[in-house]
């Protein structure tokens, strides 16, 4: 038995009585006491999981309703809530935090027989593309653990990658679902805002961040599109999708279909290797009967600073909450004043959150707003009108995911300014609320590229249509682990 | 440039205490980036907000919810929660 199959052939292998979810899930447990030692994707394990395949498959043997997943291995990003385990954020502020009730993902997950085989770091509350500011330690590139796997999902990209789960679910602000799946060579999926409920997601920008599905397919991020996408009356954000069934018809292709290539995605720092993987793709694309020509979009050049503006000022507005008084409680109130007690408590969140919290009291500040928060707010508009024009004309854009590849951890912790040219690809989709897709690409020097696709809002379907055509004409090697 | 007094005045009312010195530096550079803004050319344009119609939010209706959240808490007393003293 194989742990290194997609979660459609688990399900298959499982229905047809070929595998015990049990065994499946026994093995992938072990696998992860082999590997993550090294790997660091797991911040907590669920001790329960191998008990509760046991009692799926009892509930299989027994002729008894089962869900889609049949029991299958899932990691969650530790930003989203399971009731009554832990849910850290990787912070030293959430430690202790136990969940007091489920996300609406995990909820419909569990409706549907999902085993959580444990929580997967990230960096802290979710601000980060490496996996580096996570309270407890980086996550570590399963293709070179030298290198950083990506973020700030990068625990759900590595546990998918490395065979410790079949699929994962992360968060995507600025591409933190897409980055650590181009640097990890697994598929992310970033959907439409309003496709699937936040609640229970602990908030970091609630006005453009979406929970995504990292898998090793591109029928398997539609299958997971298809169990947690949908309505839910506890996010008011969310959009009715009508039940559409994202995997039937994914295999129509691409002919006839008009994309366009970003042309600010593809200009400079990009890295050599990526810009000629990005023509390969393209020049695939046009063998399947699509059509690719250029665009400019020239507000992508401010897209960047526009994303930090507004994610560090809602950042600034929901972090407040972590006072001591409703989250950490490790020191009394006694004997303090309200904003040195507040200030002490909030000595536990990591550099990065620090800076950020600051940045957002100050971008929106009286005196300062005009110049950075409202002009951010006026880069989004022109994005997203330029944007909307775009699909006038195209069906698809295309960009790589990342235009650099994976880089070694601790080399640009401390350089903030080369570290926002990363998100340059992938902020957009985030900032106008369409639905972008990481697909593994190539590998360059032992690294993965990824190549992104995005598509107009509610267009999932056709996204994921294409990201399947193209994903049929890579074969990629097998991770090295 | 971001002087140290606006970072520190902007920590306070965000209820920071700066204790590591390399704050200054990385948030004035990552200020410092954000005036790429003032180039886009973006002055006249309008901001648009996501409008949600009333008839598409949920009914205004009270729904118990059954978790005892707040008995959850440590510093929570009888019907109150314990804050430090604001004086």
């Amino acid at each position: 038995m194989s742990i290194k199959i997609s979660a459609l052939q688990y399900i298959q292998e499982v229905k047809s009585g070929n595998l015990s979810a049990e065994d499946f899930v026994a093995k992938t447990m072990e696998q992860i006491q082999k590997v993550d030692g090294k790997l660091h994707a797991f911040l907590s394990l669920n001790d329960n999981a191998v008990d509760q395949a046991r009692e799926i498959d009892k509930k299989i043997k027994s002729g008894g309703k089962i869900g889609q997943c049949f029991g299958m291995p899932i990691s969650i990003k530790d930003n989203i809530c399971i009731k009554d385990t832990k849910t850290t954020c990787a912070s030293k502020m959430l430690e202790n935090f136990i969940a007091p009730y489920d996300a609406t993902v995990i909820t419909k997950l569990k409706q549907q027989d999902a085993i959580f085989v444990g929580k997967v770091n990230l960096d802290e509350f979710a601000m980060g593309l490496s996996t580096e500011f996570s309270a407890y330690g980086p996550s570590k590139n399963p293709w070179n653990t030298d290198y950083v796997p990506g973020g700030s999902s990068g625990g759900s990209a590595v546990s998918v990658s490395a065979f410790e789960c079949v699929a994962s679910l992360g968060s995507d602000t600025g591409g933190s679902v897409r980055n650590p799946a181009s640097f990890c060579s697994t598929v992310g999926y970033k959907p439409t805002y309003g496709l699937i409920s936040r609640y229970g997601l602990i908030s970091y920008a609630n006005s453009i961040e979406q929970i995504g599905p990292l898998t090793r397919t591109v029928e398997d991020a539609a299958f997971m599109l298809n169990l947690i996408s949908g309505q839910d009356s506890n996010d008011n954000t969310t959009v009715d999708n009508k039940n559409e069934d994202y995997l039937k018809d994914i295999d129509s292709g691409i002919e006839g279909k008009k994309i366009g290539i970003i042309k600010e995605m593809l200009g400079e720092g990009i890295d050599p290797s990526v810009l000629s993987a990005t023509k390969d793709a393209i020049s695939k694309l046009e063998g399947l009967g699509a059509t690719c020509e250029e665009i400019s979009l020239d507000m992508v050049k401010y897209s960047v600073a526009a994303y930090y503006t507004i994610t560090a000022t809602e950042a600034g507005s929901n972090l407040a909450r972590y006072d001591n008084l409703r989250y950490g409680y490790d020191f009394s109130v006694e004997g303090y004043e309200f904003n040195s007690y507040i200030e002490k408590a909030r000595k536990k969140l990591g550099p990065e959150v620090t800076r950020r919290m600051i940045l957002g009291g100050f971008v929106p500040s009286a005196g300062h707003a005009g110049k950075y928060f409202l002009k951010a707010l006026k880069v989004k508009s022109k994005l997203t009108r330029q944007v909307n024009e775009a699909f006038e004309k195209f069906d698809l854009l295309i960009s790589p995911t990342v235009p650099i590849l994976p880089f070694r951890i601790g080399e640009k912790i401390n350089d903030p300014a080369a570290l926002f040219l990363i998100d340059i690809n992938t902020v957009t989709a985030n900032l106008t609320g369409k639905p972008a897709i990481s697909i593994p690409y190539s590998i360059s020097n032992g690294l993965p590229i990824g190549m992104q696709l995005i598509a107009n809002s509610m267009n999932d379907k056709l996204l994921l249509q294409a990201a399947y055509a193209l994903e049929k004409t890579v074969k990629l090697p097998e991770v090295p682990i | 440039m971001v002087s140290r007094e606006e970072i520190e005045h902007v920590a306070k009312l965000m209820r920071i205490e700066i204790d590591d010195p390399t704050i200054y530096e990385i948030v004035d550079k990552m200020i410092g980036y954000f005036d790429i803004l003032d180039s886009a050319g973006v002055e006249s344009e309008d901001i648009s907000v996501r409008e949600i119609p009333i008839s598409d939010l949920r009914e205004d209706k009270y729904t118990p919810f059954d978790e005892k959240l707040i008995e959850k808490l440590n510093h929570y007393k009888g019907t109150y929660v314990r804050a430090p003293k604001m004086i």
